[in-house]
């Protein structure tokens, strides 16, 4: 290991342990080196709760992001719970933008979730704004198997002239057991994170809202792939190399005669 | 947090090291607790579970085979034996060595049963067992029972993947129980774990241990086979159950005119679902 700096020890633990103890394991080093809370805090990303709004009777998830204090903000009703005399929101052009991202996105969420919960928070930068925009769904199958699945897409909007430039962030979050008889347990749990930046047109505050939507559409859509391909065709595979299946020695012997034959051929085509 | 509380709180980070990775693990310990150097030595119990539970494997001095490090071969004085090679060693579970190997010849009424044990078993762990692979059967303190292990690792950190294979059974008169444990780990650009556990209880054909090494390998084959449906089935099931690929649509979202799709009606799909 090159590494000294303590706060990347502390990331190179987290993505060692079980991704499936995050929460906990993100606590105790918190615990541990309370030096590193803050930076450990914004690096990390933790399955999200979810709590009902007072005032809308809606439900919102929680996270970092529309937390002050020991209160976090509902986008529905823009308040904080429990109540903040001075809580931090964004600033009304923000705000009108946030109310907007959370309608479309949840059009988006029930599109491509049919269920869930999701939640989109912005804040102002000095230069343009910066939001999160979150999902989360859960789902209770046949046979002792259950799934989450929280995304985590942080961007930040840096305005120019006509352009915008989108810097995004996108964890995902895919937790899944199963358990019976056959099987016994599995717990096949973890997380990954994709970066991407693009320059968007922008005529006005409208723009806004499709430019995003298309950078998380397409990242979401990114993700679902590799999570598809790591979680059932990786995973899988290592397990074949840990273990085979049939006989090593029959394998050897297949892959023989297979290498004779393309020789052979290769000889007699000449 | 006091020294004692940062030893609880390091030790269960050991115990939850991925396979492969234990020496990375300990780096970030060491890194994290540089004020403490108290901490490192105050790890040693949980390093021995950890090697212990893990069958991790040792070279004795001066040979090549590997040896099996387990709670079912550790003698009364703390040392191990090997029943393959009829050798005792010393174990530093800090630095993972052996050493001090000393003669340590099988006795007792199951002597005879483990020799054949693991003349029966070395084909099935050759045959299906490729790589950082051993097996041993031992002794337990009941003269009805014996104990058989069997794993086996790959290890990729250069391509970010670790993984290891763990089976354990307890043989008594006409029955094989125990278990089988997977511990795949794969962190490019994120961090995913599997981790399974399957009981084994099966009735024996017959207790020669070449019946015993048959229901073995017929138990592994066919949890094996069960888990690689298991991903096919939550690829299939719970995973497209969480998220579409694409809208019932089948098209993606149009973006401009989002604010004129109304939920449940226009989107297709349902109606009120949650």
């Amino acid at each position: 290991m090159s590494s000294q700096d303590p706060f990347d020890s502390a990331l190179d633990l987290l993505r060692r342990l079980s991704p499936k103890n995050i929460t906990n394991n993100l606590s105790t080093l918190v615990a541990l080196s309370p030096e590193l809370t803050e930076d450990l805090l914004s690096a990390i990303d933790v399955p999200l709760q979810i709590s009902r709004c007072k005032k809308t009777g809606r439900d919102y998830l929680l996270c970092d992001y529309n937390r002050d204090s020991d209160s976090y903000r509902s986008p529905w009703s823009n308040e904080f719970d429990p109540p903040l005399e001075d809580g931090t929101v964004p600033s009304d052009r923000v705000r009108q933008l946030e109310i907007r991202a959370n309608e479309a996105f949840d059009v988006y969420r029930e599109l491509y979730y049919e269920g869930g919960v999701s939640s989109v928070y912005f804040w102002n930068l000095d230069d343009g704004f910066a939001g999160v925009v979150l999902f989360k769904k859960s789902v209770e199958g046949a046979a002792g198997v259950k799934g989450t699945w929280d995304s985590i897409h942080v961007f930040e909007a840096v305005d120019r002239a006509r352009i915008a430039h989108y810097k995004l962030t996108s964890t995902v979050i895919l937790n899944l057991v199963s358990e019976s008889g056959s099987l016994g347990e599995l717990d096949l749990s973890g997380n990954m994170t994709r970066q991407t930046e693009q320059d968007l047109t922008v005529e006005n505050d409208d723009s806004h809202i499709p430019n995003i939507g298309r950078l998380v559409e397409e990242m979401e859509l990114k993700m679902r792939n590799l999570l598809q391909e790591v979680y059932f065709g990786k995973a899988k595979d290592i397990v074949g190399d840990l273990r085979s299946v049939g006989s090593l020695s029959e394998a050897q012997k297949e892959r023989s005669v297979h290498a004779e034959m393309i020789s052979k051929m290769a000889g007699g085509s000449k | 947090m006091d020294t004692q509380e940062k030893i609880e709180t390091t030790s269960a980070f050991v115990l939850d090291a991925p396979p492969g990775e234990l020496t990375e693990v300990l780096e970030d310990i060491k890194n994290l607790t540089y004020d403490t150097p108290s901490v490192l030595p105050g790890l040693t119990p949980a390093l021995t579970q950890y090697n212990e539970s893990q069958l991790t494997l040792t070279k004795l001095p001066g040979s090549s085979e590997s040896v099996i490090v387990s709670s079912f071969n550790k003698l009364p004085d703390g040392r191990y034996f090997d029943p393959a090679s009829s050798t005792s060693f010393d174990f530093d579970h800090q630095s993972r060595k052996a050493s001090n190997p000393q003669s340590h010849v099988l006795e007792g009424e199951n002597a005879e049963l483990i020799k054949n044990l693991l003349r029966d078993l070395a084909p099935h762990v050759a045959e299906h067992y490729p790589t950082a692979a051993a097996f041993s059967a031992y002794p337990t303190p009941s003269s009805d029972e014996v104990t058989i292990v069997i794993t086996g690792s790959k290890y990729s950190p250069s391509n970010f993947w670790n993984g290891r294979w763990r089976s354990i059974y307890t043989l008594s008169s006409n029955t094989l129980t125990g278990s089988i444990l997977v511990d795949v780990h794969y962190y490019e650009d994120g961090n995913v774990r599997l981790q399974t556990n399957k009981k084994v209880d099966e009735e024996l054909g017959g207790s020669s241990s070449r019946e015993v090494v048959k229901a073995i390998a017929g138990v592994e084959k066919r949890y094996q086979e069960e888990l690689n449906r298991a991903f096919l089935g939550l690829s299939e099931g719970a995973f497209k159950g969480l998220r579409r690929q694409l809208p019932v649509t089948r098209q993606k979202v149009e973006w401009e005119k989002i604010s004129g799709y109304r939920v449940g009606q226009d989107i297709g799909g349902g109606s009120s679902r949650r």
